[in-house]
Protein backbone atom coordinates (compact mmCIF):
# COMPACT_ATOMS: atom_id res chain seq x y z
CA UNK A 1 0.00 0.00 0.00
CA UNK A 2 3.22 2.21 0.38
CA UNK A 3 3.49 2.61 -3.26
CA UNK A 4 -0.10 3.10 -3.85
CA UNK A 5 -0.06 6.02 -1.31
CA UNK A 6 3.44 7.24 -2.80
CA UNK A 7 2.12 6.82 -6.51
CA UNK A 8 -0.85 9.02 -4.90
CA UNK A 9 1.11 11.31 -3.28
CA UNK A 10 3.17 11.91 -6.31
CA UNK A 11 -0.23 12.65 -8.53
CA UNK A 12 -1.96 14.93 -6.06
CA UNK A 13 1.45 17.29 -5.53
CA UNK A 14 0.97 18.76 -8.90
CA UNK A 15 0.65 22.54 -9.32
CA UNK A 16 -2.08 23.15 -6.97
CA UNK A 17 -1.65 26.88 -7.87
CA UNK A 18 -2.94 26.40 -11.03
CA UNK A 19 -6.56 27.42 -10.27
CA UNK A 20 -6.90 29.83 -12.76
CA UNK A 21 -8.42 29.72 -16.33
CA UNK A 22 -11.56 28.01 -17.79
CA UNK A 23 -13.27 26.76 -15.30
CA UNK A 24 -16.52 28.95 -14.10
CA UNK A 25 -14.50 29.41 -10.42
CA UNK A 26 -12.10 31.59 -11.38
CA UNK A 27 -14.99 34.26 -12.18
CA UNK A 28 -16.80 35.86 -9.86
CA UNK A 29 -20.17 35.65 -10.29
CA UNK A 30 -21.52 38.21 -7.41
CA UNK A 31 -19.89 40.84 -10.07
CA UNK A 32 -22.65 40.15 -13.07
CA UNK A 33 -21.35 42.49 -15.72
CA UNK A 34 -24.26 43.81 -18.07
CA UNK A 35 -23.33 45.72 -20.98
CA UNK A 36 -23.97 46.47 -24.22
CA UNK A 37 -20.07 46.12 -26.10
CA UNK A 38 -18.74 46.35 -29.47
CA UNK A 39 -15.74 43.85 -30.39
CA UNK A 40 -12.43 44.43 -31.89
CA UNK A 41 -12.05 41.51 -32.68
CA UNK A 42 -13.18 37.99 -32.89
CA UNK A 43 -11.71 34.31 -32.45
CA UNK A 44 -14.19 31.85 -33.62
CA UNK A 45 -12.37 28.88 -32.81
CA UNK A 46 -11.72 25.84 -30.42
CA UNK A 47 -11.31 25.59 -27.46
CA UNK A 48 -13.06 28.05 -27.17
CA UNK A 49 -13.93 31.39 -28.99
CA UNK A 50 -12.59 34.72 -27.55
CA UNK A 51 -12.77 38.14 -28.51
CA UNK A 52 -11.10 41.68 -27.20
CA UNK A 53 -12.87 44.99 -26.48
CA UNK A 54 -12.65 47.99 -24.80
CA UNK A 55 -14.70 48.60 -21.93
CA UNK A 56 -14.17 51.33 -19.10
CA UNK A 57 -10.96 52.54 -21.47
CA UNK A 58 -9.38 49.39 -20.71
CA UNK A 59 -8.53 46.46 -23.18
CA UNK A 60 -10.64 43.47 -21.95
CA UNK A 61 -10.43 39.49 -22.94
CA UNK A 62 -13.44 38.09 -23.26
CA UNK A 63 -14.15 34.27 -23.44
CA UNK A 64 -16.80 32.62 -25.19
CA UNK A 65 -17.54 28.68 -25.85
CA UNK A 66 -16.54 26.14 -27.99
CA UNK A 67 -17.54 26.83 -31.32
CA UNK A 68 -19.96 23.59 -31.49
CA UNK A 69 -22.20 24.80 -28.62
CA UNK A 70 -21.86 28.08 -29.87
CA UNK A 71 -23.09 26.75 -33.13
CA UNK A 72 -25.40 24.84 -31.64
CA UNK A 73 -27.38 27.19 -29.75
CA UNK A 74 -27.44 29.64 -33.04
CA UNK A 75 -24.50 32.44 -32.96
CA UNK A 76 -22.93 32.66 -35.31
CA UNK A 77 -19.41 34.61 -36.10
CA UNK A 78 -21.29 37.02 -38.27
CA UNK A 79 -23.55 38.43 -35.13
CA UNK A 80 -20.45 39.36 -32.93
CA UNK A 81 -18.24 40.44 -35.91
CA UNK A 82 -16.14 43.55 -34.86
CA UNK A 83 -18.36 46.53 -35.23
CA UNK A 84 -21.65 44.97 -34.13
CA UNK A 85 -22.92 45.70 -30.85
CA UNK A 86 -23.49 42.60 -28.82
CA UNK A 87 -25.20 42.28 -25.67
CA UNK A 88 -23.13 40.45 -22.74
CA UNK A 89 -23.94 39.16 -19.71
CA UNK A 90 -20.80 38.01 -17.65
CA UNK A 91 -18.59 37.75 -15.01
CA UNK A 92 -15.09 39.24 -14.05
CA UNK A 93 -11.72 36.99 -13.44
CA UNK A 94 -11.51 37.14 -9.42
CA UNK A 95 -7.98 37.69 -9.68
CA UNK A 96 -8.23 41.01 -11.04
CA UNK A 97 -7.06 39.84 -14.47
CA UNK A 98 -9.15 42.04 -17.10
CA UNK A 99 -10.98 38.88 -18.49
CA UNK A 100 -14.76 38.00 -18.46
CA UNK A 101 -16.35 34.83 -19.30
CA UNK A 102 -19.80 35.19 -20.83
CA UNK A 103 -23.09 33.45 -19.51
CA UNK A 104 -24.83 34.66 -22.36
CA UNK A 105 -25.13 36.82 -25.15
CA UNK A 106 -27.82 38.88 -26.51
CA UNK A 107 -28.22 39.94 -29.90
CA UNK A 108 -31.52 42.25 -30.65
CA UNK A 109 -33.81 40.27 -28.24
CA UNK A 110 -32.51 36.99 -28.63
CA UNK A 111 -30.74 35.54 -25.40
CA UNK A 112 -27.85 32.65 -26.79
CA UNK A 113 -26.83 30.98 -23.15
CA UNK A 114 -23.15 29.94 -22.98
CA UNK A 115 -22.82 27.71 -20.56
CA UNK B 1 9.00 37.70 -31.33
CA UNK B 2 10.74 34.37 -29.97
CA UNK B 3 11.50 31.48 -32.24
CA UNK B 4 8.66 29.88 -29.90
CA UNK B 5 6.11 32.86 -30.46
CA UNK B 6 7.02 32.86 -33.96
CA UNK B 7 6.62 28.93 -34.72
CA UNK B 8 3.35 29.22 -32.78
CA UNK B 9 2.00 31.50 -35.00
CA UNK B 10 3.22 29.51 -37.85
CA UNK B 11 1.25 26.87 -36.93
CA UNK B 12 -1.77 29.03 -35.82
CA UNK B 13 -1.97 30.18 -39.47
CA UNK B 14 -1.34 27.06 -40.89
CA UNK B 15 -3.88 24.87 -42.94
CA UNK B 16 -3.79 21.97 -39.80
CA UNK B 17 -3.90 25.11 -37.59
CA UNK B 18 -6.99 26.67 -38.96
CA UNK B 19 -9.03 23.76 -39.89
CA UNK B 20 -8.30 22.06 -36.37
CA UNK B 21 -9.45 25.71 -34.55
CA UNK B 22 -12.33 26.48 -36.56
CA UNK B 23 -13.64 23.11 -37.85
CA UNK B 24 -16.88 22.95 -35.13
CA UNK B 25 -15.85 19.06 -34.41
CA UNK B 26 -12.39 18.42 -34.91
CA UNK B 27 -11.69 19.19 -31.68
CA UNK B 28 -13.80 17.38 -29.36
CA UNK B 29 -13.59 14.23 -31.22
CA UNK B 30 -9.57 14.85 -30.87
CA UNK B 31 -10.05 15.34 -27.20
CA UNK B 32 -12.11 11.80 -26.92
CA UNK B 33 -9.63 10.01 -29.05
CA UNK B 34 -7.06 11.22 -26.72
CA UNK B 35 -8.52 9.86 -24.01
CA UNK B 36 -9.19 6.97 -25.72
CA UNK B 37 -5.30 6.52 -26.33
CA UNK B 38 -4.75 7.59 -23.07
CA UNK B 39 -6.89 4.73 -21.39
CA UNK B 40 -5.22 2.59 -23.82
CA UNK B 41 -1.59 3.44 -22.33
CA UNK B 42 -2.11 3.96 -18.95
CA UNK B 43 -4.16 0.60 -18.67
CA UNK B 44 -1.97 -1.03 -20.85
CA UNK B 45 1.73 -0.43 -19.55
CA UNK B 46 -0.02 -0.10 -15.67
CA UNK B 47 -0.68 -3.37 -15.53
CA UNK B 48 2.69 -4.61 -16.86
CA UNK B 49 3.47 -1.93 -14.64
CA UNK B 50 1.99 -3.18 -11.47
CA UNK B 51 3.52 -6.74 -12.05
CA UNK B 52 6.49 -5.59 -12.54
CA UNK B 53 6.84 -3.46 -9.17
CA UNK B 54 5.90 -7.03 -7.35
CA UNK B 55 1.99 -7.45 -7.72
CA UNK B 56 -0.14 -10.22 -9.01
CA UNK B 57 3.09 -12.40 -9.34
CA UNK B 58 0.65 -15.38 -9.95
CA UNK B 59 0.71 -14.17 -13.84
CA UNK B 60 3.95 -14.73 -16.08
CA UNK B 61 5.49 -11.53 -16.55
CA UNK B 62 6.66 -12.21 -20.12
CA UNK B 63 3.47 -12.85 -21.93
CA UNK B 64 1.51 -10.70 -19.82
CA UNK B 65 4.19 -7.93 -21.08
CA UNK B 66 3.73 -9.56 -24.81
CA UNK B 67 -0.27 -8.81 -24.36
CA UNK B 68 -0.54 -5.40 -23.19
CA UNK B 69 2.28 -3.83 -24.35
CA UNK B 70 0.87 -3.48 -27.86
CA UNK B 71 -2.10 -1.77 -26.49
CA UNK B 72 -0.21 0.62 -24.80
CA UNK B 73 1.94 1.60 -27.84
CA UNK B 74 -1.84 1.65 -30.13
CA UNK B 75 -2.78 4.50 -27.35
CA UNK B 76 0.56 6.53 -27.44
CA UNK B 77 -0.07 6.53 -31.41
CA UNK B 78 -3.46 7.51 -30.62
CA UNK B 79 -2.33 10.20 -28.04
CA UNK B 80 0.37 11.75 -30.53
CA UNK B 81 -1.69 13.07 -33.66
CA UNK B 82 -4.53 13.88 -31.40
CA UNK B 83 -2.21 15.80 -29.30
CA UNK B 84 -0.67 17.87 -32.21
CA UNK B 85 -4.59 18.59 -33.34
CA UNK B 86 -5.16 19.98 -29.64
CA UNK B 87 -2.07 21.82 -29.78
CA UNK B 88 -2.21 23.56 -33.52
CA UNK B 89 -6.07 24.50 -32.29
CA UNK B 90 -4.29 26.82 -29.51
CA UNK B 91 -0.40 26.97 -29.94
CA UNK B 92 -0.25 30.56 -28.96
CA UNK B 93 -1.58 29.96 -25.49
CA UNK B 94 0.03 26.43 -24.99
CA UNK B 95 3.97 27.00 -25.73
CA UNK B 96 3.30 29.78 -22.60
CA UNK B 97 1.83 27.28 -20.28
CA UNK B 98 4.14 25.99 -17.86
CA UNK B 99 2.19 22.80 -17.30
CA UNK B 100 1.82 22.22 -21.00
CA UNK B 101 5.61 22.66 -20.51
CA UNK B 102 5.77 20.13 -17.81
CA UNK B 103 3.89 17.63 -19.65
CA UNK B 104 6.05 17.49 -22.56
CA UNK B 105 9.35 17.29 -20.42
CA UNK B 106 7.34 14.59 -18.41
CA UNK B 107 6.16 12.63 -21.65
CA UNK B 108 10.16 12.87 -22.60
CA UNK B 109 10.96 11.13 -19.32
CA UNK B 110 8.30 8.38 -19.42
CA UNK B 111 9.00 7.11 -23.13
CA UNK B 112 13.21 7.59 -22.31
CA UNK B 113 12.58 5.54 -19.18
CA UNK B 114 10.29 2.92 -21.50
CA UNK B 115 12.93 2.88 -23.90
CA UNK B 116 15.74 2.05 -22.03
CA UNK B 117 13.78 -0.86 -19.96
CA UNK B 118 13.17 -2.29 -23.39
CA UNK B 119 16.93 -1.93 -24.33
CA UNK B 120 18.56 -2.67 -20.65
CA UNK B 121 16.52 -5.36 -19.07
CA UNK B 122 13.41 -6.32 -21.75
CA UNK B 123 15.35 -9.61 -23.17
CA UNK B 124 15.71 -10.71 -19.75
CA UNK B 125 11.74 -10.83 -18.76
CA UNK B 126 11.44 -14.60 -19.50
CA UNK B 127 13.84 -15.56 -16.78
CA UNK B 128 11.88 -13.41 -14.21
CA UNK B 129 9.83 -16.12 -12.60
CA UNK B 130 8.53 -14.44 -9.73
CA UNK B 131 10.42 -11.16 -8.44
CA UNK B 132 12.02 -9.14 -10.83
CA UNK B 133 15.32 -7.33 -10.44
CA UNK B 134 15.10 -4.09 -8.32
CA UNK B 135 16.26 -2.27 -11.47
CA UNK B 136 13.02 -3.58 -13.30
CA UNK B 137 10.46 -2.82 -10.07
CA UNK B 138 12.28 1.30 -10.14
CA UNK B 139 11.73 2.04 -13.61
CA UNK B 140 8.07 -0.01 -13.44
CA UNK B 141 6.89 2.24 -10.34
CA UNK B 142 8.63 5.19 -12.18
CA UNK B 143 6.43 4.64 -15.44
CA UNK B 144 3.20 4.45 -13.54
CA UNK B 145 3.84 7.65 -11.33
CA UNK B 146 5.50 9.83 -14.66
CA UNK B 147 2.38 8.76 -17.14
CA UNK B 148 -0.27 9.48 -14.15
CA UNK B 149 1.37 12.55 -13.74
CA UNK B 150 1.37 13.38 -17.37
CA UNK B 151 -2.30 12.56 -17.26
CA UNK B 152 -2.73 14.26 -14.67
CA UNK B 153 -0.91 17.56 -16.46
CA UNK B 154 -3.39 17.38 -19.65
CA UNK B 155 -5.82 17.88 -17.41
CA UNK B 156 -4.84 20.33 -15.68
CA UNK B 157 -3.57 22.55 -18.83
CA UNK B 158 -7.19 23.60 -19.07
CA UNK B 159 -6.91 25.17 -15.58
CA UNK B 160 -3.61 26.83 -15.67
CA UNK B 161 -2.59 30.45 -16.55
Amino acid sequence: MTRFAFLAAAVLSLPAAALAHHGWSSYDASKAINIKAKFTSVSWANPHGSAKMQWNGKTWDVILAPVSRMEARGLTPAMIAPGQTVGLVGYPRRDGTREMRIERVIIGKKAIELR
Amino acid sequence: MTGLDSFAAAVQHSSFGEWAAATPLVYPVANTLHLLGLVMLVGGIGIVDLRLAGLFRGLPVAPLSRALTPIALMGLALLIPTGATMFAADPQTLVHSPIFRWKLTLILIAVTNALAFRVLLGRRMEAWRQQPPAAARVMAVGSIGLWLSVAALGRWIAYGS
